[in-house]
């Protein structure tokens, strides 16, 4: 577009013309990118005339929400609320307000590294035969990396999410990840936790140790014998460092000292049946606090996920393990049990009363509303699907007195539906996160 | 007073519970199995027999048993009823074999990487395979901790584990570990040991560092436990490479030890003479039968294959007699696959002994009996006894005959494969896909 008219300069003699031309279309393009963003920020908002689900307690039928500095300052019965004067009244009479939708796990935001391919016969003699570099940086903040998009922010709000988790996706002490709220495009402004927890892989390193998975566990075993050690040296030295030699620095147990020592949150990510078992006997044997990511198979432990009441976020990715049987048996095979068999696990968690948290981790947008509607229809109610979207995340986030609910106090992350949340036909209308509200309305007919 | 008695009541009640829950999670199944050919391996042939399995175990052997109402009865006459059979040397049911990037990873443990839902367990079955010893890989000098299994299909991972076998720990000399045979890439060094002295001469380096290493740790003890410890005294490093080492030589652990040439097989004997460590057994051993006086006065059994000689250089000297020869002497043989195609028909590869000079009662023991002493299990599986676990398979001609099969495999008087069940819930399935 800016090319264009440079062009037509140089052809014409009529240069003043054009020159104005040209200026009147860059203003245009300049007023259509704005308005091509529908986020509005008001000091304060009136939802009227919706139906509230407010999660906490039970659904009002004619309800009013008032939004204030980007926080819900009161929801209640449309009779009983009284509408402040400087308030941008959003009439809302056939929509339903719901918590906005938390993903406990995603990769959002980050820049895929494509591989580069090798192409002379020495690039691939080094490809397949070097070791990779070690991706081990239990430091590492994934923060650091993200570059938000407007795009990306608007699809998942389409589909109701209002905050992710971004979580690192290289190594096996992957690094520390972010709580983002989905209120635009600046990092800055999103983060609701920074650092949340420090994720763990039971994956391997290429050509290095650990290069198989009894290595891994090994690996992490000693990382965190080591990290138990450098604390206590650590501790003594400072103490008292007569006659005692000083610790030498270590960066990574360093990193570490705050998840195995002072118990912050570690996140496993669990690939099939036996990594969730791997993850609770580490979690046993250093008195962890933890949480476990992915966990497609957590229908197959359901006896030990009851008696570790452990946060679960699961993933609505329903691809079966390769280690699993169903993977072994052929193509077919493992199709039929991606459609029939594990779309049921949230309905067997919920049925063993086991609580968790649902993510679209390893999915598209699209993919995560599709499949959300498949576990519904193994008999998961929307119900414990909402919960484990909304007051099920925050608590494992730690921000259950922020997020969750439509509650009073709490931050106004919310979305404004047309029919019931998870149909086949449902429109998420609009959407505030931080209070800011970004509208999507049908295209009218 | 009445509180008193009101937690007796509740204790009594709870110490029921437990009791009888523990009963029931131990319990297995209850079989009654008629009108066999027993080999009980340990004892004489019963031509007709009955054997009785009450909760999992082989409860009675005799002939015209009766069974609580209810049992199961398997109507086995014309076939032959002999303990499951134990392979001794495989990598089945795992996820990963080698952690191949060092030479030295006894830090590792098979029993972290267990994988109940690999096929091959249920190939395993149908060969009447009722327990494995499933090692880590021969890549390394000193590799992994190994894990006895039990093939309990269909049965979550931390149920397989056989916990009373002998904890062992994989050794691995000769041509694997110098990595003769791979293709040396250019500008990467070849990995250290490159020869047959240098395997021996790191296993001397690391059993050394072990000693130092549980030198260190008893002399923080001793400090920490005098009449005034030192202010300031920090415990050492754990190490976990180090630990499994200590535990060796402890005593806590059996190694097994693949190898191939007579040589190292002595090497290996003296270093555990000079260390004072356990052999549990020599893997594979083609040149065993050069040393079964060693092998006999240090009471290290081997665990070998039947026939597959001269696949490498360092088999070239490998002889069929091998597995015959070396019980003939004396020595504790057992017959390994090594493979999760060779295990269906590890029976098979036990018979070729009788061609060799082995008796068929001898020639069974190698994959039952002896296969359990190796591993440390055999008071409680390898032979049909009273007492035992009814880990048990039926076959349908002498499981030595060349053309036997297995029909039925039970492990803990539960039916983990069966032939015709098997057989008719296939054609049932294609029946109702309308195949032509």
């Amino acid at each position: 577009m800016n090319k264009k008219p440079e062009k037509l300069c140089l052809a014409s003699g009529g240069k003043a013309f054009f020159a104005f031309l040209a200026l009147i279309m860059m203003a245009l393009n300049w007023l259509m990118v704005n308005y091509s963003t529908a986020a509005e920020t008001k000091p304060a908002y009136a939802l009227v005339n919706c139906r509230v689900i407010s999660v906490s307690s039970p659904p009002i039928e004619k309800g009013i929400i008032l939004i204030r500095d980007g926080l819900i300052e009161a929801v209640g019965a449309a009779e009983k609320i009284s509408i402040p004067p400087d308030a941008e009244v959003i009439e809302a009479s056939g929509l339903t307000a719901y918590p906005g939708l938390i993903s406990a796990h995603t990769n959002l935001f980050l820049e895929i590294k494509e591989q580069e391919q090798p192409q002379t016969p020495e690039e691939f003699l080094s490809a397949y035969t070097q070791p990779s570099a070690p991706q081990e940086f239990p430091e590492h903040q994934i923060f650091k990396e993200i570059k938000p998009k407007k795009q990306t922010v608007e699809s998942y709000h389409k589909v109701g999410i209002t905050t992710v988790v971004v979580a690192p996706n290289q190594g096996i002490f992957q690094g520390q990840s972010v709580v983002l709220n989905l209120n635009g495009d600046q990092a800055n402004e999103m983060v609701l936790k920074q650092p949340w927890a420090l994720h763990l892989n039971f994956t391997t390193e290429r050509g290095i140790y650990p290069s198989s998975l009894m290595g891994t566990v090994a690996f992490i075993r000693q990382k965190f014998y080591d990290t138990q050690h450098y604390a206590l040296h650590l501790k003594k030295y400072s103490a008292s460092p007569l006659f005692l030699k000083r610790p030498e620095y270590d960066p990574f147990l360093e990193a570490l000292l705050p998840f195995v020592v002072d118990k912050k949150l570690i996140v496993f990510q669990c690939n099939n049946q036996e990594d969730i078992k791997r993850a609770l006997r580490l979690i046993e044997e250093f008195q962890l606090k933890a949480a476990l990511t992915g966990c497609n198979e957590a229908w197959r432990v359901t006896e030990q996920l009851k008696t570790y009441k452990i946060p679960l976020l699961v993933t609505l990715d329903f691809r079966p393990p390769n280690t699993s049987i169903y993977s072994q048996q052929g193509e077919n095979a493992r199709k039929k049990a991606e459609a029939e068999i594990y779309p049921a696990n949230a309905a067997s968690l919920a049925k063993e009363k086991i609580n968790f948290s649902l993510t679209s981790f390893g999915l598209s947008e699209s993919s995560f509303l599709k499949n959300l509607q498949a576990a519904i229809k193994t008999g998961l109610s929307a119900e414990t699907a909402l919960r484990a979207l909304t007051v099920e995340p925050a608590r494992a986030l730690g921000l259950e007195k922020q997020l969750g609910t439509l509650e009073p106090g709490k931050i106004a992350n919310l979305i404004l539906t047309r029919g019931e949340l998870f149909g086949e036909k449902t429109k998420v209308v609009k959407v505030l996160v931080d209070g800011i509200l970004f509208s999507y309305e049908e295209k009218s007919q | 007073m009445k509180n008193q008695s009101l937690k007796i009541i509740f204790f009594l009640a709870l110490s029921i519970l437990l009791v009888f829950s523990g009963s029931w999670l131990l319990a297995g199944g209850n079989l009654l199995i008629k009108n066999a050919t027993i080999l009980p391996v340990t004892g004489e042939p019963i031509p007709k027999g009955d054997v009785l399995i009450i909760n999992g175990l082989i409860k009675q052997i005799g002939q015209n048993l009766t069974a609580p109402a209810g049992t199961r009865i398997i109507e086995a006459s014309g076939k032959y009823l002999i303990p499951g059979i134990i392979d001794t040397h495989t990598h089945i049911a795992l996820s990963g074999t080698n952690e191949g990037t060092d030479a030295v990873t006894p830090e590792v443990n098979m029993a972290e990487v267990i994988n109940a839902d690999d096929t091959s367990i249920f190939t395993a079955l149908s060969g009447g395979v009722t327990m494995v010893h499933t090692m880590h890989g021969s890549a390394n000098v000193i590799g992994g901790m190994n894990v006895v299994l039990k093939l309990k299909w269909g049965k979550p991972s931390e149920q397989l584990i056989v916990k009373e076998a002998y904890p062992t720990l994989k050794f691995a000399l000769g041509e694997n570990v110098k990595q003769s045979n791979r293709v040396l890439i250019p500008g990467r060094l070849q990995r250290y040991p490159a020869t047959r002295m240098g395997a021996n001469a790191l296993i001397r380096r690391e059993l050394l560092r072990a000693r130092d290493y549980m030198a260190e740790w008893d002399r923080y003890e001793k400090l920490k436990n005098s009449k005034n410890p030192p202010a300031n005294l920090l415990p050492p490093r754990r190490d976990l490479r180090l630990e499994t080492l200590a535990d060796l030589l402890r005593g806590k652990l059996y190694a097994r030890c693949h190898a191939y040439v007579a040589t190292e097989m002595v090497e290996f004997l003296n270093l555990a003479k000079e260390f004072g460590f356990k052999v549990g057994a020599f893997e594979h051993a083609w040149e065993a039968y050069k040393i079964t006086d060693e092998l006999l006065s240090a009471g290290v059994g081997i665990s070998v294959f039947i026939d597959s000689w001269a696949y490498k250089m360092e088999a070239a000297e490998g002889i069929a007699y091998n597995a015959a020869y070396c019980t003939q002497r004396g020595i504790l043989v057992s017959i390994n696959s090594d493979s999760a195609e060779r295990i269906r028909r590890l029976f098979n590869e036990a018979g070729k002994a009788v061609k060799y000079g082995l008796t068929r009662d001898e020639a069974l023991k190698m994959i039952t009996i002896n296969a359990a002493k190796q591993l440390g299990v055999d008071r409680l599986v390898g032979s049909i006894e009273v007492g035992k676990q009814a880990d048990l398979a039926l076959f349908n001609e002498h499981p030595m005959s060349a053309y036997t099969r297995c029909d039925l495999t039970i492990i803990e008087g539960e039916v983990y494969f069966d032939r015709e069940q098997i057989i008719k819930e296939r054609e049932e399935a294609s029946a109702k896909k309308g195949g032509n």
